[in-house]
């Protein structure tokens, strides 16, 4: 990664950091006090980025499943990025959803009393799985370099020595057996991770009293959601950090392909739903389509997120610059989606009646998210940024062959 | 005609009803509610009483009274129906909490531990019948001015009142500030602190129609128990199969 380029985003992220503090002094010191969430909306902000991070591990997942599970070569190359993103995205995802917590004191209880009738004990499980095996795979595929930058004659020897557990050598059996060690978690994770997109899916599928989520596509569409968002991201960083071309063209068509198959099986959620003819179906569509918050639907999720991509496809299939632009832009406009999937569903009355009796702010379904619920935001994206920039940075995350490494 | 005649209250007939039953078999108790739709008068008492047995705080309400008007001027008629937790038989509330914060007791009562509860609100989201709220930590006395020359200021008013917690499911919670339940789902459960000395929920007591009945449903000497055989009796959302133990007399 360039100097210029890490100088920036590490101020912007250092920056949104002191912002965020602010937003994370309150949520420590108030809790959820001055959070714009109520009883009847339980959910906010901080559950859409956990939605949205959720997402972002999915293509780094299948690169890294292809590359040391079915051993596509040519993804080689970009296989420790991808395994390096899970990590950050779970470790944002973590953040948020500890925040969003009551009691964040009594995760304990998971160990202690666990319900496995209920998908967030499964959500848990499956969570830090992932975590675990990621934070191993990461370390074994970059073990080697580590060891050799702790012996080599450059600044921060000690701190790669720390990261190398003290080890001075690396052999061939080493290398095989790292090898090995590699391919064996990306085994496991697959089964995991299926299970995790999945578990994440149907956690809102179950509920029969939320007739959006209540239906077997939500799982379906939550993994799809997620290759979307997290292939777009992928590979927009792999052609942005790896410059390799060829890849970001494979791996942009594959985009493309995602993002017609996600607006279809929206349109056809919306389709059925309206069909239905089912009032609670109806508002809950009415509110993503022509409710107070339309704009994120129709300018930042269909125009900019879906319509402009999709032009950039079109004309510039194999042009990079173009792939790596249209990918960002479904990247960053994906919170909306997770908003529109959220929010809505719970943003409606489930008794008729019950908005005209006992009003208080918390037992509305209008939700805004408050300052502070933005700067808790600001603080953990901030906080992933800096990690990922400065992983990119002072680990070999990047293979040598593509000009990453020296720059210690 | 024995009806409008002055004879037995029927809160008294309740609480012999209730100390019968707590004198037999706890386990064959299965605590019920049966609230007459066209004897509620939509007073709001019981929404209040229970407010104030429990202190709850800004936010949080266990008993609401929905009101509804049906027809047009001048065949106008108004409806109101109280929605406290209707401590469903099968409740989806219980099957979601991931570290079994929230379960139902051997009397049916769905009840909350507040001491494991994490507050992942997932129980809230869950509930078919919106009866649960969460304890965001809000203070009635927040915008109270201090304490100015003889007036009583924020900290006093909140100290005498708000501060003090209830004694909700039967335990000494410490003074309102971090701890639970702020920060927990909340919702109705039955005033199990008041049955279990033979007094009956707030709700029953302060509703001014007579409306609300409570008693367990499974002594067929109860008054309950006479009530659930009117034709009159339904259940919310009976198609979702949550079997509540809260019956509507139409
Ligand atoms: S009414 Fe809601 S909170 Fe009460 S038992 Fe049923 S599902 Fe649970
Ligand atoms: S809010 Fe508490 S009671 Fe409700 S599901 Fe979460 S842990 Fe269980």
């Amino acid at each position: 990664m360039k100097s210029k380029y890490f100088n920036i985003l590490a101020v912007i992220a250092v920056l949104g950091l002191i912002i965020g503090c602010f937003g994370m002094a309150d949520r420590l010191m108030y809790g959820h006090l001055h959070a714009g969430y109520g009883s009847y909306v339980p959910w906010g902000l901080w559950v859409v980025f956990y939605l949205f991070f959720v997402g972002l591990t999915a293509g780094a997942f299948l690169i890294t499943i292809m590359t040391y599970v079915f051993g596509v070569t040519r993804l080689k190359n970009v296989g420790t990025l991808s395994a390096f993103t899970v990590l950050v995205a779970l470790m944002c995802e973590l953040i948020f959803v500890s925040l969003d917590l009551g009691h964040f004191g009594r995760i304990y209880r998971f160990l202690i009393t666990p319900n496995f009738s209920s998908l967030m004990t499964w959500f848990v499980i499956f969570t830090n799985l992932m975590l675990i095996i990621y934070l191993l795979e990461c370390f074994f595929l970059i073990r080697e370099k580590l060891v050799l930058w702790s012996t080599e004659n450059r600044s921060g020897k000690a701190f790669y020595r720390l990261l190398a557990l003290g080890k001075t050598e690396y052999t061939a059996s080493d290398r095989e057996s790292d090898n090995r060690i590699v391919r064996l978690l990306s085994i496991i994770s697959l089964p995991a991770g299926l299970l995790f997109y999945g578990t994440n899916g149907a956690f809102f599928a179950i509920l029969q009293n939320r007739p959006i989520w209540n239906s077997a596509m939500t799982p379906l569409l939550f993994i799809l959601a997620a290759l979307l968002s997290g292939g777009a991201l992928i590979t927009f960083l792999i052609a942005v950090f790896h410059s390799d071309d060829e890849i970001t063209r494979i791996l942009g068509r594959a985009v493309f392909f995602i993002l017609v198959v996600f607006l279809l099986m929206e349109f056809i959620q919306f389709f059925v739903g309206y069909k239905t003819g089912m009032t609670s179906i109806l508002t809950s569509l009415d509110l993503i389509v022509t409710g107070p918050y339309a704009w994120t639907f129709w300018l930042v999720h269909l125009l900019i997120g879906s319509l402009i991509p999709l032009i950039l496809f079109i004309t510039g299939i194999n042009n990079p610059k173009a792939i790596a632009w249209a990918c960002l832009l479904i990247v960053v406009t994906f919170v909306s989606v997770r908003f529109n999937f959220l929010i809505p569903d719970l943003a409606v009355y489930k008794l008729e009646g019950l908005e005209q009796t006992f009003s208080h702010p918390r037992l509305r379904t209008h939700y805004t998210p408050s300052v502070n619920e933005w700067l808790v935001s600001v603080w953990i994206v901030s906080l992933g940024v800096l990690v990922f920039i400065s992983g990119i940075r002072w680990l070999p995350i990047l293979s040598s062959e593509k000009g990453g490494v020296n720059h210690v | 005609m024995a009806r409008i005649l002055p004879g037995e209250d029927l809160l008294i007939r309740m609480q012999r009803d209730l100390k019968r039953s707590l004198a037999a078999d706890m386990s064959s108790i299965k605590w019920s509610m049966i609230i007459d739709q066209a004897k509620c008068a939509g007073c709001h008492a019981c929404t209040i009483g229970c407010v104030s047995e429990n202190k709850l705080p800004p936010g949080v309400v266990y008993r609401p009274v929905i009101e509804e008007e049906v027809g047009t001027y001048p065949n106008v008629r108004r409806r109101f129906l109280p929605r406290p937790c209707m401590h469903c038989q099968n409740p989806p509330c219980t099957k979601v909490c991931p570290v079994q914060a929230t379960y139902q007791n051997q009397q049916g009562v769905v009840v909350v531990d507040y001491t494991r509860c994490i507050g992942c609100r997932y129980c809230l989201v869950a509930c078919p019948y919106s009866a649960r709220t969460s304890d965001f930590g809000e203070w009635y006395t927040t915008d109270t001015p201090d304490a100015e020359g003889k007036m009583v200021g924020r900290a006093k008013a909140s100290e005498s009142y708000e501060a003090i917690p209830a004694t909700e499911y039967g335990k000494q919670w410490p003074k309102r500030g971090h701890g639970s339940p702020v920060g927990n789902a909340r919702k109705c459960h039955f005033c199990l602190h008041r049955v279990a000395v033979g007094m009956l929920p707030a709700c029953v007591t302060t509703c001014v129609g007579r409306a609300t009945f409570f008693g367990n449903r499974n002594d067929s000497q109860s008054l309950i128990s006479e009530l659930l055989g009117s034709p009159r009796v339904h259940r919310l959302k009976e198609e979702l199969g949550t079997k509540p133990s809260v019956y509507y007399l139409q």
